[in-house]
């Protein structure tokens, strides 16, 4: 089942993520969600983190280079002007999926820019792919896609 | 410093953070080739005083020396922003800067 038609099968209600602020007012998802780690598809990912959500596919913009010369340090850039609860940010090249999950806090604005390790991509040309969901306040989920080439892996080290 | 570098400047009523740690980020995969145990930061958090700016949960996947940009409102200039990574091991690291 390719991820399209999972995110389409969003019959289950819509399972909004349990604000578990810490007394510090930080969220540790790999505590509070640690199937969402473990998971080797996006979909899986997502289920873990989110249930069964039915994103649409618009609002959320992802910067990536289109071919990454090295897969060690590809740098990605998650943007959206949703009134985001959390920004979560997945790829389907490496053997587990999640790559950060963002709680954005009061006065954080979703523009976010980091650095990230990716195995290379099939040499024929085959693409890999980042996703980004977007938790909105309103109990609402966005999604943003991005394909790139990585030429040389990062994580073989 | 040398556990992290920090750069946080004011334009307009946003402030801009630049940040870099300084980690080896040894991936499952990676640790296990070089008989190592696997360790990377799993938690970044930035304060402003008690407000929590920035908040992330990380995996094994940043790069190594991992780099990260984030933006606020509500800063101002000759505040201290705060920066704590978290790794697996559970060493905690804190530096701090002034925004500018």
């Amino acid at each position: 089942m390719n991820r399209r038609n999972f995110l389409g099968l969003g019959v289950m209600a819509v399972t909004a993520l349990p604000a578990i602020l810490s007394a510090a007012g930080t969220i540790d998802f790999r505590a509070t969600k640690p199937d969402a780690w473990t998971a080797k598809k996006v979909d899986a990912a997502i289920k873990a983190l989110y249930g069964d959500i039915k994103p649409e596919a618009k609002g959320v913009t992802i910067k990536v280079p289109k071919v990454a010369s090295n897969g060690g340090s590809v740098p990605v850039t998650i943007k959206s002007d949703i009134d985001a609860k959390t920004v979560a940010l997945f790829q389907d090249m490496n053997p587990e999926s999640t790559i950060a999950v963002f709680h954005v806090p009061e006065g954080g604005i979703v523009d976010y820019f980091l650095k990230i390790k990716l195995k290379a991509t099939d040499e024929n040309g085959g693409n890999g792919t980042i996703t980004a969901i977007v938790e909105a306040k309103d109990g609402k989920f966005y999604m943003g896609e991005k394909a790139l080439q990585v030429a040389k892996g990062g994580c073989e080290g | 410093m040398s556990n992290m570098k920090i750069k946080a400047k004011l334009k307009g009523d946003i402030v801009g953070v630049k940040a870099m740690a300084k980690h080896a980020m040894l991936t499952y995969d990676q640790a296990k080739k070089k008989g190592k145990k696997a360790n990377f930061i799993t938690h970044i958090t930035a304060k402003v005083g008690e407000r929590v700016v920035y908040d992330v949960s990380t995996s094994q996947f940043w790069s190594k020396n991992p780099q990260f940009k984030f933006k606020f409102k509500g800063g101002k200039k000759g505040d201290k922003v705060d920066i704590t990574w978290r790794d697996l091991s559970g060493k905690t690291v804190t530096e701090s800067k002034k925004i500018k």
